[in-house]
């Protein structure tokens, strides 16, 4: 962090400085609502002292302590650092441009053990606006248009940096239901069978590895990359995203994580309150689009704006996503969907958690709490996290101070008030 | 831009129905006032599928003690609203209870007129999304201008009534962009209909659906023909406006003259009405540069363009958006979908705004459109962060006044004003926070939705026994 970037932040937050910026190692944010999501709970109007990176302490006062950088947070809010559950960060650009894109390929003859997460662009413009927009760590899984298998997803952090790579290999993608018949061939049942028989396979390779692995075996229907992929989750490693929004594809692959004893996590869930009983009970998670209501496909009509809510109620660990027609150049309006959640009745310290611990929690990445000793991922509102008209002042990472500059903002300082002539083309929207 | 009050020339016309010969004078398209009057040739064609709309019989609605939101820019604290006749027939303090109808206590209530959306394809691309629904885009040839949306409405999707809770009273329903000329588009109040008819906002003008840019050279440079290029895409502008330009010109000469009937031709039709003023042009254009260029093609055949829609990069043109009478649709904040859309601000409507062009928020989802006082509020404050100060009793026109306007229905509806249509939403509190919710939605002054009876949420056929035999889509006090 440079000392003009943390003077141009400081414009936005007005701190007062108590040392020479560069060297600020220890920051503290007094006087802010403070939700920890740990045991400390909700903290109406208390402080919190990062140091090294990570959270030091969180008190209703931290008296006449003093830090290389205070915020003044009267009026605002810390919430942990958003972290964008299905993301496609860093392996997009734009969207209709195909050299822009790494998420997904055409080559059929891998599935499970394609991992995109060598083609990681931590340079990204997607990054820095949703940085921008609170979302501290995301976890990147790949698609597919061709097979049921899209491949391995990974974690990044959002600094930004050539190192923002957090895990490389964290989760595997299926999909199943409507999308999953149709790549597997035309019925659920065909993809089920898929699933059911890579997983049986991947057991039959980890028990017999150096047979196959020499040729003494009979031919598997998956490559050794796709079954080694496998293995993480047959031991319980990796969790299995897969998609599926029908009361009964769910119960379908409840049946199969029994089967397996996987790590299952939902993704869709759009029908989830119709089985939340069942889907509490065998503690599978689910990452909804809180704001996907529209019955848009016969898989998804039992969509309502209440799922979270429900599904929370009875227990299920709940993870809302972005909007599903925003993408992920918009990963930061999770925050939009948790809002409209609780409005819809889920309870606001559960909104927080749905876009923040729970995604650590459930794909086991660092982050998504505040509480002494956890990293300080963190965000600073200038209000209520959940109104639309409230925006990050401040974004740590690792306890850093980011940029929230980013191209939306460059470009609407350089045409604030547009006019005719050259005078546009040497402005660079930079506040420096 | 206030509105002016009471009722009009057009209005009546309006109020009418449809007309035999357009003698029509478009006075609310953002633009309007450029457009000619003429007599001649109807090429509108408002009389062949005439709206059958006929709101019910409303009783008369009091709200009391609210904070309003006009859409004319004022905010009315402590304010009532009375519904009368189908009308708002009084805004004021202390107004007098009707002996016979509604009172609704307005304490910490809002109210807006009601969410107009410029930019919708429900019942062309319904829910669900399935193989034989997908009835939005032409996408045969460059030009189908002869296509109208309305007739591909399905309208028992069940996302009008989705919408509706949203608090969106009226919707223009457009032809997608695959083509340079889409088609026509149509403008529905948003009630129940067994036909599209029985939605047809009486006497709205029609629209005509326009794009730029990515899509329609994409489409039809993929199939080897033209336009493969943007400079296709405007050679094929320029060269049906010099074919309408000659229809228009021979109907023309026939009615000064007499002789014979010229034939008909449907494309030429819906081009000829914009070139006659009647027929309202909605352009999908992203680019600054493309709307620049749209706004001299208007000029060489002497039209208006109502509206850019999508137009992620109207904040570098919105001087020449102000000077040229346009309105620019926007989102708050999508991006990056295409290259077309990757120069995007939040700042994007305010600064239009800000420029004193027409801006408005507009959805082309059918989630966003539940959504659009969410989204007014995200532009809202992207504005104040950038330093402009507009207040929620200002932004409130984006989702309202001049989706209104840029639809030529400005002078009957878009603002809480005496004498317009009782097209009123009542929310639980200010519309600009996530945690409010429209409660009532009044069209033409009947309670159309209640989230508090379930008697009044409608149901599209889809929905009855769809999802379970003996209920409704969803279980009673769902939250839809």
């Amino acid at each position: 962090m440079k000392a003009n970037q943390l003077v141009k932040m400081g414009a936005l937050v007005s701190l007062m400085v108590a040392a020479p910026l560069a060297l600020a190692e220890t920051l503290l944010i007094k006087d802010a609502r403070i939700v920890t999501l740990s045991d400390q709970g909700t903290l109406e109007m208390a402080d919190i002292l990062v140091k090294d990176g990570q959270v030091a302490q969180i008190a209703e006062d931290l008296g006449s302590l003093t830090a290389d950088l205070v915020i003044d947070g009267r009026g605002k809010v810390v919430t942990p650092g958003i972290i964008a559950p299905d993301s496609e960060l860093g392996l997009t650009e734009i969207g209709a441009a195909a050299a822009t894109n790494d998420s997904a390929i055409e080559d059929t003859s891998i599935g499970a053990g394609f991992n995109p997460v060598v083609a990681f662009n931590p340079h990204s413009t997607l990054i820095p606006f949703n940085r921008a927009g609170g979302i501290t760590r995301a976890v990147v899984v790949p698609s597919s248009q061709q097979k049921i298998f899209a491949g391995q997803g990974f974690a990044v952090k959002l600094t930004g940096d050539f190192d923002s790579v957090t895990d490389r290999a964290l989760v595997q993608k299926i999909y199943f239901g409507e999308y999953g018949a149709e790549l597997a061939g035309g019925s659920r049942a065909r993809a089920y069978e898929q699933i059911e028989s890579a997983l049986s396979q991947a057991k039959e390779y980890a028990d017999n590895r150096d047979a196959i692995r020499r040729g003494e075996w009979r031919d598997l229907d998956f490559s050794v990359a796709d079954l080694e992929a496998l293995q993480p989750l047959l031991t319980g490693e990796q969790p299995l995203l897969v998609s599926a929004n029908r009361a009964s594809d769910m119960l379908q692959l409840l049946a199969l994580a029994n089967q397996f004893d996987l790590n299952l996590i939902v993704e869709g869930a759009a029908e989830g309150w119709m089985v939340a009983e069942q889907l509490a009970a065998a503690r599978v998670p689910v990452v909804i689009d809180a704001m996907g209501n529209s019955p848009s496909a016969f898989e998804k009509l039992g969509a309502r704006l209440d799922n979270a809510a429900l599904l929370q109620k009875a227990g299920v660990t709940v993870v809302i996503g972005g909007p599903g027609y925003a993408g992920s150049h918009n990963s930061y309006l999770s925050r939009q969907g948790a809002g409209n959640a609780v409005a819809y009745g889920l309870p606001f310290e559960e909104g927080v958690r749905a876009i923040t611990a729970n995604v650590a929690q459930v794909f086991g990445l660092e982050g998504g709490a505040l509480a002494p000793g956890s990293v300080a991922d963190l965000v600073l509102w200038s209000g209520d996290p959940f109104e639309v008209t409230s925006f990050a002042e401040l974004v740590l990472i690792d306890g850093k101070p980011q940029s929230l500059e980013n191209r939306s903002t460059r470009l609407r300082d350089r045409y604030l008030h547009p006019e005719a002539g050259t005078g546009h083309g040497y402005k660079t929207g930079n506040k420096k | 831009m206030r509105p002016t009050l009471g009722s009009t020339k057009v209005g009546q016309r309006w109020l009418l129905g449809a007309c035999v010969v357009a003698v029509v004078t478009i006075l609310s398209a953002c633009g309007g006032d450029k457009q000619k009057k003429t007599d001649g040739a109807d090429f509108a064609r408002l009389d062949a599928f005439p709206s059958t709309y006929k709101a019910d019989e409303a009783s008369p609605v009091l709200i009391r003690g609210a904070t309003l939101l006009t859409g004319t820019g004022e905010q009315l604290n402590n304010t009532d609203v009375l519904l009368e006749g189908g009308k708002i027939a009084a805004i004021g303090e202390g107004l007098k209870a009707p002996k016979k109808g509604m009172v609704v206590e307005g304490a910490g209530k809002w109210v807006t007129p009601g969410i107009i959306d410029v930019h919708s394809h429900l019942g062309n691309y319904p829910a669900p999304s399935i193989e034989s629904s997908q009835d939005g885009n032409e996408m045969t040839a460059p030009n189908t201008a002869q296509v109208w949306a309305e007739h591909s409405v399905w309208t028992q999707d069940p996302q009008f009534s989705l919408a509706l809770a949203g608090g969106v009273t009226t919707l223009q329903i457009l032809p997608g962009s695959a083509n340079l000329f889409g088609g026509r588009g149509v403008t529905l109040k948003n009630v129940p209909g067994r036909s599209v008819q029985d939605m047809k906002f009486p006497g709205a003008p029609y629209g005509l659906k326009m794009a730029c840019g990515e899509n329609p050279k994409r489409v039809y440079g993929g199939k080897g023909s033209l336009p493969s290029t943007r400079m296709g895409n405007v050679a094929g502008y320029r060269q049906a406006w010099i074919d309408a330009s000659s229809y228009r010109d021979k109907w023309d000469k026939y009615h000064e003259n007499g002789g014979e009937e010229p034939d008909r031709d449907l494309k030429m039709e819906t081009l000829a009405g914009v070139l006659n003023g009647d027929i309202l042009v909605h352009n999908h254009c992203y680019r600054g540069e493309e709307m620049a260029i749209m706004m001299d093609v208007a000029k060489e055949f002497g039209f208006q363009v109502s509206t850019f829609h999508h137009a992620v990069e109207a904040y570098k043109v919105a001087d020449l958006l102000a000077e040229n009478n346009v309105c620019a649709a926007m989102w708050a904040d999508w991006w990056g979908f295409k290259h077309e859309a990757f120069d995007m601000t939040e700042a994007n409507i305010a600064i239009v705004d800000q420029a004193k062009a027409c801006a408005m928020i507009h959805s082309d989802s059918a989630i966003g459109i539940q959504h659009l006082n969410e989204e007014t509020a995200k532009a809202m404050a992207a504005g104040q962060r950038a330093g402009f100060h507009i207040e929620p009793r200002h932004a409130a026109v984006w989702m309202t006044m001049n989706p209104a306007k840029a639809l030529g229905i400005a002078d009957v509806t878009g603002s809480l004003e005496k004498g317009k249509m009782a097209d009123v939403v009542v929310w639980s509190g200010d519309p600009f926070s996530v945690y409010s919710k429209a409660e009532k939605v009044f069209i033409d002054g009947n309670l159309m939705y209640d989230r508090h009876n379930p008697e009044r949420q409608p149901h599209s056929d889809f929905e009855l026994g769809i999802l379970g035999a003996e209920g409704v889509r969803l279980p009673e006090g769902g939250e839809r």
